[in-house]
């Protein structure tokens, strides 16, 4: 959720793919690129804040949320708006997921039978906001294309899941442009038709950083029914102390 | 002297039976109906009856099972058990047990690209599966499973139609492992089973036992073992070797395990009995009836009877014969009748699966088919013959109380 990009990951990245680029293992530099773009999408350390429209045929609601992340496996993200929701936590450690609701006042684990439920109800899974950096070492990745779009290079990457992923798609496909934002990934079934797809849809700096500004994820069947992020303010390289990512500060909010 | 009356009130009863072969036709008639009917009704629920049972034993519950004492309350991954200890696989291998086998059957979640729905992971040892429950039948698509590290999964055919997918395609199943994380991992669909009812095709995922246990976490621990025996009664001693051998672990037989089909066989007993009166209150009518008739036919004859030296009681015993008689071949034609109708003419069968849908619901499967027990058999035809008899002992009686004088000279 949180865009962040160091300068030496992204010089690494670089120049593993400048030189992949020239030589044959093509595997290797789209796994590389999907790293720079993942560590650029969730970083070392972020503080941000983002609104969550979910948008259906016949209604709409839009939440801001505020977020902290501290390597790929911390995170947690709590709202802001609109009032009656406010205080709603979500905490990420590892594969472990809290939510914290304000009106029941109790932490709750989410349980492996929840994770397919929809987060905070958006099209989005429980599973895909727990599980979104998996796709590194779970999949396996080839380069598929390199296209040109407004004057970037964009490279199109095809991610084939490994037999015993815990991945129900047949496929994925991600376009990344040279600069590590993350334009579209798309999902395939397994009879590799699209199913659901996010799509970048205004690309900007913030906090110092190429990220992208605005991303919508909907069903490819169905167009209306669909939720957008927009980032309104991001910091990154800031220090998150330790304690953000607790029970205790899901609970009772000190930062 | 019973010797000799008895051939002789027999002559008489039969030769008595045919005076009138209309009204003697009419009443046999009634009675084969209603023995046909009690008989065909209770083939069928006897049909019925077994086949849930069968079905609940087959649907991995087994003659008995051994479980960690808690695991039956809350089936969770906390409430494994160990691996059978040498004691206990002693009884196991015993020539008393048919085929056992261990499992581990926790909750789980199975997703495809567009569904996900909750399930029972079964982790089974395929060949141990064979004749001790569903899935160790052959499977309707695909393959079975192979082995115990086989890493395919085996589901139900309307599960699969659930979460569209097929053969040959990758879900995911997720669970929690023992240190209560969540563990998951991506299945490719090897085979699809089919099970009588819908909702058991829903119920449960097979993989391999070796599996599941690496997926969770448990190394060798289990979630149960099942077993089957030659025969579902009289499994007492075996449960009781069984709770001697693993004194930590709860050892029930399947009439512990599935109390609601027992008690549901009790009713079944019980309201078959009150269906048999029903069905005989209304033939008794019709008998109690034409034996009365009969009697006032030949009031002067049996004033006669009387007059020469037949004593009262042989004049029940004639009326008696009689009606034996008439009940014996009424009950044989019935018997016959039924035999042909359950044995012969649906022999394969009813098919309901058009109404498959609604026949679910009250577990039944969308084939029925009638059993003849000899113990129904033995139950209508010696309820109807004594029952039949007591229903004319009033018209018998009566014709043992006239006055001679009277009867004969009455016209």
């Amino acid at each position: 959720m949180f865009p962040r990009i160091t300068r030496t990951t992204m010089l690494t990245a670089l120049t593993v793919f400048n030189l992949a680029s020239i030589a044959p293992a093509q595997a290797l530099d789209a796994a590389a690129i999907i790293k720079a773009a993942m560590d650029q999408w969730r970083g070392t350390s972020s503080h941000s804040t983002m609104s969550m429209t979910i948008h259906r045929p016949d209604w709409e609601r839009t939440m801001v949320m505020e977020g902290w992340t501290a390597g790929d496996k911390k995170s947690l993200v709590r709202v802001l708006e609109p009032k009656k929701d406010a205080g709603n936590g979500t905490l990420l450690i590892g594969d472990n997921m809290w939510t914290f609701s304000p009106k029941v006042n109790r932490v709750i684990k989410i349980p492996s039978s929840m994770m397919n439920q929809s987060w905070m109800g958006s099209d989005f899974s429980n599973k895909d906001i727990a599980r979104s950096a998996d796709i590194i070492d779970q999949y396996h990745h080839s380069l598929l294309e390199t296209q040109t779009a407004d004057g970037h290079k964009v490279y199109v990457i095809q991610s084939v899941p490994k037999e015993d992923a815990p991945v129900v798609w047949g496929k994925e496909v991600l376009r990344i442009r040279d600069d590590y934002v993350l334009l579209e990934h798309t999902f395939f079934d397994q009879d590799m038709k699209p199913v659901k797809r996010m799509k970048t849809s205004k690309v900007g700096m913030m906090g110092g950083r190429m990220v992208a500004l605005q991303e919508r994820m909907a069903k490819i069947e169905t167009k209306d029914e669909y939720t957008e992020f927009k980032m309104l303010s991001a910091k990154f390289d800031i220090s998150v102390p330790g304690s953000t990512f607790t029970l205790s500060n899901l609970r009772n909010p000190r930062f | 002297m019973m010797k000799r009356t008895l051939p002789l009130l027999a002559t008489l009863g039969w030769r008595n039976l045919w005076r009138h072969p209309k009204r003697t036709f009419v009443i046999l008639f009634a009675i084969t109906l209603g023995v046909w009917f009690m008989v065909i009704s209770a083939g069928m629920m006897v049909g019925i009856i077994e086949q849930q049972v069968r079905d609940t034993i087959f649907n991995l519950t087994g003659h008995a099972q051994i479980h960690n004492p808690e695991y039956r309350d809350d089936p969770a991954i906390e409430h494994s058990m160990p691996p059978p200890t040498p004691a206990m696989l002693e009884i196991l291998n015993s020539p008393k047990v048919k085929q056992w086998s261990s499992r581990v059957r926790l909750p789980a979640v199975v997703m495809s690209e567009r569904e996900s729905r909750g399930v029972t992971l079964v982790g089974i040892d395929p060949k141990h599966e064979q004749g001790l429950s569903l899935i160790g039948e052959p499977v309707v698509e695909g393959r079975a499973l192979e082995s115990i590290d086989d890493d395919g999964i085996v589901i139900g055919r309307r599960m699969a139609e659930k979460l569209e997918t097929r053969v040959g395609k990758r879900i995911v199943v997720m669970s929690q492992n023992k240190n209560k994380e969540v563990a998951d991992r991506g299945f490719r669909i090897v085979g699809l089973y089919r099970a009588e009812l819908e909702s058991t095709e829903t119920a449960y995922v097979f993989t391999g036992r070796k599996t599941a246990q690496k997926l969770l976490g448990l190394n060798d621990d289990l979630s149960e073992i099942a077993l089957i025996t030659y025969s579902r009664d009289g499994l007492e001693p075996l449960v009781a070797s069984l709770r001697q051998a693993a004194p930590t672990l709860e050892t029930k037989s399947w009439k512990e395990l599935e109390p609601l089909m027992v008690s549901a066989l009790k009713v079944y007993d019980n309201f078959m009995i009150i269906w048999y009166l029903i069905i005989f209150g209304a033939m008794a009518f019709g008998l109690t009836n034409t034996m009365l008739m009969a009697i006032f036919e030949r009031t002067r004859e049996i004033g006669l009877f009387q007059a020469l030296g037949m004593r009262p009681r042989y004049i029940v015993g004639q009326v008696l014969m009689e009606t034996f008689i008439l009940l014996l071949i009424g009950v044989a034609l019935g018997n016959l009748t039924g035999w042909f109708t359950s044995d012969v003419i649906f022999a394969d069968g009813i098919d309901l699966t058009e109404f498959a849908r609604g026949m679910e619901s009250f577990q039944m499967s969308s084939i029925m088919r009638f059993q003849l027990e000899a113990r129904d058999l033995i139950t209508i035809n010696l309820m109807v013959i004594v029952l039949g008899l007591l229903a004319s002992l009033y018209p018998a009686l009566k014709a043992a109380r006239y006055v001679p004088v009277e009867a004969i000279t009455r016209t």
